[in-house]
């Protein structure tokens, strides 16, 4: 019954880190379902990210002055409730709405799970579940949701969670609670808490950003897209045994971890084509990168620090801080180049229909399809094959017709790849910035 | 490896995968993964069409036409396509580089034998013409080097490019069937144009 009650509470701090990114894949059909803007549907990512970076620390001074299996059934609790709230929400402003009680409940479980899975399993121990349990709902999340919103809706990935967050309820209730109240006091761990900042904003870069060049840019299918980011939680896993490998000391682990999520988004900038397989290469380095950081930073800012919760909430205020962080940077920056490359892509397809080896009047027809489909694409890529189910030739010029769409949809993958580059170069400077906090300060002595 | 500087094997190997990663697709092509460039419209190109008769010589004539043009704008032929593909008013440059772009395109296809003579285009002509068909069937009988001798292409199309009310002409592409009818106007007054010139230098 103990183990049931630790795997559970091991289950909602996944399932509440998961819901950082768990919409991401979602968003282009929460767009739609919910007729929103692009602006508003990104809300319900920020949203929930920023609510529980601020809540976070407000949870875990409360706690100290509650009962933790109440305090952390009624988190759970809320959480479960806000997420069933979600999934039935009919409007894009009660969707965000119902995710920051999403977000307030998921801090004070986060809390919560973690003093509980502390006085179940030991300092050590209930630690490294809690950080375990944070580090692999980060990392699947957006894959998870990918699946679930191919497979069914949207709305699943929140339905799905009401159950395991349910039956968190009663097993907060049986575990145990913290029996000992130290006095101590020790200040945050600054530099690993801004370093673990600085790395969730390049891998919301990573996770984000190439979730929406594959469903978006090159036009996959969100289960497609879902099982290609599953590369980075499987390449996380990894992690482990390397640095077992080799024994390395903490900050050179985290050094390297920094590092290779940096090289595996400058991988991700320079695709040599749209071929899903390029792409995992660099993300095997960016989920390296994940597994070797993530968790040793997390540690060492919560390292014998007590109050234990409130430096845990510092963690998991820096780190959705930093998801935050990310996507106020990148937000703007690519879908400012989305709209630059439009151009390029538009002359890139002029450029192939007057060459086309098709009648003049043929190519009148696709320009005049074209031309519409483009003009209607209000920042977004164009759905071509729409446009030329319309246009209707002579059998013998099919060929050359299907060819021509072929032509077009690999410059539109160009462009949309040329323009997520730069902001996944901006995610790899924000790696190598997270590396630079690692570099030790001589205090000078008087 | 085993003794105190086992860790350093752990930097070793991220900086060797990553410079593999980066360099696998900077090899491969990564980096320069970017839409096509259009080229540019001063440098001479081949144009083809895949009909022929009057369709394909206006076809290549308007791909010469727009490079030519492109290039006395200083822009592309792709861009000043998709600035005329839009609706509205064009700048007195704009029409004069249309109009001299069309021009110098049937110059060059003269000068390279890829203009056709007057004979090729002669039925095509008529059977889209409403003549008189005791007229059209003269001048279907007329041989085809007194049809050539009486009117040369390149004569007929420059008259039909001067011809053409461009402004109104680019003022809506989109009108295929008021684009037809007037070139076919203009094409009719050149070749009327081009005959009485003829005869008058005849005379």
């Amino acid at each position: 019954m103990r183990r049931a009650n630790v795997s559970l509470l091991a289950v909602t701090v996944a399932l509440v880190l998961a819901d950082s990114a768990v919409v991401t894949l979602a968003l282009p059909d929460i767009l739609r379902h919910l007729d929103a803007t692009v602006g508003q549907v990104a809300w319900v990512l920020i949203a929930y990210n920023l609510v529980l970076a601020l809540a976070a620390v407000p949870a875990a001074l409360a706690i100290s002055r509650a009962e933790p299996r109440l305090f952390n059934a009624l988190g759970i609790a809320t959480f479960a409730g806000a997420s069933a709230w979600c999934a039935v929400a009919d409007s894009i402003e009660m969707l965000i709405i119902a995710r920051c009680v999403q977000a307030i409940g998921g801090a004070l479980a986060l809390v919560g799970c973690l003093e509980q899975l502390v006085a179940e399993r030991g300092e050590r121990r209930g630690v490294a579940w809690w950080v375990t349990a944070g580090v692999i709902g980060t990392a699947v999340g957006p894959a998870v949701g990918g699946l679930l919103t191919e497979a069914i809706s949207w709305q699943a990935i929140f339905v799905v969670q009401v159950p395991f967050a349910a039956l968190a309820v009663p097993a907060a209730l049986m575990a145990r609670s913290p029996t000992t109240h130290r006095v101590d006091r020790h200040r945050p761990a600054v530099r690993a808490n801004v370093t673990l900042a600085l790395l969730s904003a390049a891998l919301t870069a990573a996770l984000f950003l190439l979730v929406l060049l594959l469903v978006e840019g090159w036009g996959r299918s969100p289960a497609t897209a879902a099982l290609t980011v599953s590369v980075v939680p499987v390449a996380a896993l990894a992690a482990r045994p390397l640095a077992r490998a080799f024994r390395p000391p903490p900050g050179v682990e985290i050094a390297v971890g920094c590092f290779l999520v940096a090289g595996g988004l400058v991988g991700l900038a320079i695709p040599p084509s749209s071929n899903l397989w390029w792409s995992v290469a660099p993300q095997a380095l960016v989920g390296l990168g994940l597994g070797l950081t993530v968790d040793q930073l997390t540690s060492r800012a919560m390292d014998l620090r007590l109050p234990r919760a409130e430096h845990a909430a510092w963690t998991i205020g820096a780190r959705h801080v930093g998801v935050v962080l990310g996507l106020a940077i990148l937000t703007p920056v690519f879908t400012a180049d989305l709209r630059d490359a439009e151009e390029p892509a538009q002359q890139a397809i002029t450029s192939l229909v007057l060459d086309a080896p098709l009648p003049p009047q043929d190519k009148i027809a696709v320009a005049e399809t074209l031309g519409e489909a483009l003009a209607q694409q209000d920042g977004q890529v164009p759905d071509l094959a729409a446009a030329f189910a319309e246009v209707e030739v002579d059998t013998t010029d099919q060929p050359a017709l299907d060819q021509l769409a072929r032509d077009l949809d690999d410059q539109l993958e160009r462009a949309a790849t040329r323009a997520f580059r730069d902001s996944f170069l901006i995610g790899a400077a924000l790696a190598l910035a997270a590396l630079l906090t690692l570099i030790p300060v001589r205090r000078r002595t008087s | 490896m085993n003794g105190p500087w086992r860790w350093a094997g752990l930097p070793v190997l991220a900086v060797l995968l990553v410079c593999a990663v980066v360099g696998v697709q900077l090899a491969n092509g990564g980096g320069s993964y970017e839409p096509l460039r259009p080229a540019d419209p001063c440098v001479e190109r081949q144009v083809t069409s895949q009909v022929d008769g009057i369709e394909g010589l206006t076809e290549r004539l308007v791909l010469l036409g727009l490079d030519e043009a492109g290039c006395t704008l200083g822009v592309t032929r792709e861009e000043l396509t998709l600035r005329f593909a839009q609706s509205g008013d064009r700048a007195d440059a704009e029409i004069d580089a249309v109009r001299d772009g069309l021009k110098s395109a049937v110059t060059r296809m003269k000068d390279d034998g890829t203009l056709p003579p007057a004979s090729a285009l002669v039925d095509e002509a008529l059977d889209a013409a409403d003549l008189n068909r005791f007229l059209e069937a003269g001048i279907r009988a007329l041989p085809d080097r007194v049809i050539d001798s009486a009117l040369k292409t390149d004569d007929v199309l420059t008259r039909a490019i001067d011809e053409l009310d461009l402004r109104e002409l680019l003022a809506d592409p989109t009108d295929q069937a008021d684009l037809e009818q007037q070139i076919g106007a203009a094409v009719e007054q050149a070749v009327k144009d081009s005959l009485a010139d003829r005869l008058r230098n005849l005379i």
